[in-house]
């Protein structure tokens, strides 16, 4: 579904250094590290957002620079919910949306507005942050998306719209058809939904791995006398623990 | 290239826009200048590229099944569109202005052939310009204005000025054989926008695929 190999992005005070990772169909993977570790980067190199300075993104098998057009109408993307013509209605953005896309399904769109109680009357600003995600993944759907992008949609959210949106994930992938990569820096819901980690730690590539196998691996992290396994919270804490000399 | 335009004008477009689009019709003002109507033919273009940055417009285009150089096409077209909208509203009023106006307009240049080349060429400096220093960034539309703006600004007030010169008086008239001397202004115009849309888009595709958005 997703390749991605060695992408790398220098600016004057950070780099993105040789990313890697793949997504199988059916899966859903977590791409973790704190604030400013390089999450949206990799993900805005992955779309050609950013131009990285080398490395290879495959999707469905072809290249992604060479296939831009044939990618895309493959893939939802989902950057912090909608968040553009915040004064238009979801009607007319769908209106023009759905022009782009060969494999739009009106009907589907409907039942997905039906679905996630969207009123396509109702304007981008009139939308809770979660109502917002929730448009962006019905347009995605509705054209059929194979590959779900997400740049940490949970972020902001109250505790019951993100598990109601880990549920939805969740049941999305169920069929093995689509695969859903997305950048979160809360752990929780990880545990909750993923099946892959990618851990990005200051622009390098930690770890990429089925999550039982990845939680494995950090175990060396434990203290004297801890039993049971890390979580990915406790993880990713240890991983960037800082002392400060004050 | 419809569905792009049809993006441009349902969703980016500014109010303003069709508004200074419509303000073709001034040539049918008395003693006016009507170089100003080319000045609003720039201004409409670039108040939509403005609040681009407001409503996220590049980057809503960017995730869409285009190519990242779409963005840049659909601008292009989006230029085009208000530009030659506008000259098209403005020509039966151009043509109305000889009967209801009849004594021509001191104010400046009459809205004859030679306006209308004239239009086409301060058009092509302002796009050319604006385009591509815009898409260095695909944020800084207001440096990109003032660099496009002067120039285009110059060529108004040269056109306008040029006619109270008595050797170029023809340029000011709408007699029959004036009109005919002046279509070769009116044609290298329409070849110089047009090549100019074309170089624009070129350049400034090359420069906005290098832009970290």
């Amino acid at each position: 579904m997703l390749v991605v190999e060695n992408i790398r992005k220098s600016y004057p005070k950070f780099t993105l250094e040789g990313v890697s990772f793949t997504l199988q169909p059916g899966r859903i993977m977590g791409l973790i590290g704190k604030n400013g570790a390089g999450k949206t980067t990799t993900l805005k190199c992955l779309l050609n957002l950013v131009r990285p300075d080398s490395g290879r993104v495959e999707m469905f098998g072809r290249d992604f620079r060479s296939n831009e057009e044939y990618c895309k109408q493959r893939i939802g993307v989902v950057f912090g919910g909608v968040d553009f013509y915040k004064h238009k209605k979801l009607a007319q953005i769908t209106a023009v949306t759905k022009r782009f896309y060969e494999h739009w399904d009106d009907q589907a769109y409907e039942s997905y507005l039906e679905m996630f109680e969207l009123d396509p009357e109702k304007r981008v600003n009139e939308l809770s942050s979660g109502m917002k995600v929730k448009y962006m993944v019905a347009a995605a759907l509705s054209h059929g998306a194979q590959l779900l992008i997400f740049d940490e949609p949970t972020s902001g959210l109250d505790p019951v719209s993100r598990d109601d949106l880990l549920v939805l994930f969740r049941q999305l992938v169920k069929d093995g058809q689509r695969s859903i990569l997305y950048s979160t820096h809360i752990t929780s819901d990880l545990d909750k939904c993923a099946d892959d980690i990618t851990y990005i730690k200051e622009g390098r590539l930690l770890r990429s791995a089925e999550k039982a196998e990845f939680i494995r691996s950090f175990q060396d992290l434990k203290e004297a006398g801890e039993q049971g396994e890390l979580t990915l919270e406790e993880i990713m804490i240890r991983t960037e623990r800082r002392s400060y000399h004050v | 290239m419809s569905k792009l335009l049809h993006k441009e004008l349902a969703l980016a477009a500014h109010p303003n826009l069709f508004v200074f689009s419509l303000l073709g019709v001034l040539v049918l003002v008395p003693s006016y200048p009507y170089g100003m109507v080319f000045m609003f033919g720039c201004l409409g273009p670039f108040i939509t590229v403005d609040y681009g940055r407001e409503t996220n417009d590049l980057y809503y285009t960017s995730l869409l099944p285009l190519r990242k150089r779409d963005i840049v096409l659909g601008k292009c077209l989006l230029f085009a569109a208000a530009q030659l909208g506008q000259v098209l509203i403005s020509l039966p009023f151009a043509f109305l202005r000889v009967r209801l106006l009849p004594a021509g307009n001191p104010a400046g240049i009459e809205a004859n052939v030679a306006y209308y080349g004239f239009g086409f060429l301060i058009y092509a400096l302002f796009n050319f310009i604006f385009l591509t220093s815009f898409f260095k960034t695909g944020f800084k539309a207001g440096w990109a204005f003032l660099w496009a703006v002067i120039p285009a600004t110059i060529c108004i007030a040269a056109m306008e000025v040029a006619v109270h010169l008595p050797g170029l008086a023809w340029l000011d008239s709408v007699k029959p054989a004036d009109l005919l001397r002046q279509l070769p202004i009116l044609a290298i115009g329409l070849v110089v926008y047009c090549g100019a849309m074309a170089a624009a888009y070129r350049v400034a595709a090359e420069r906005f695929e290098r832009v970290n958005l």
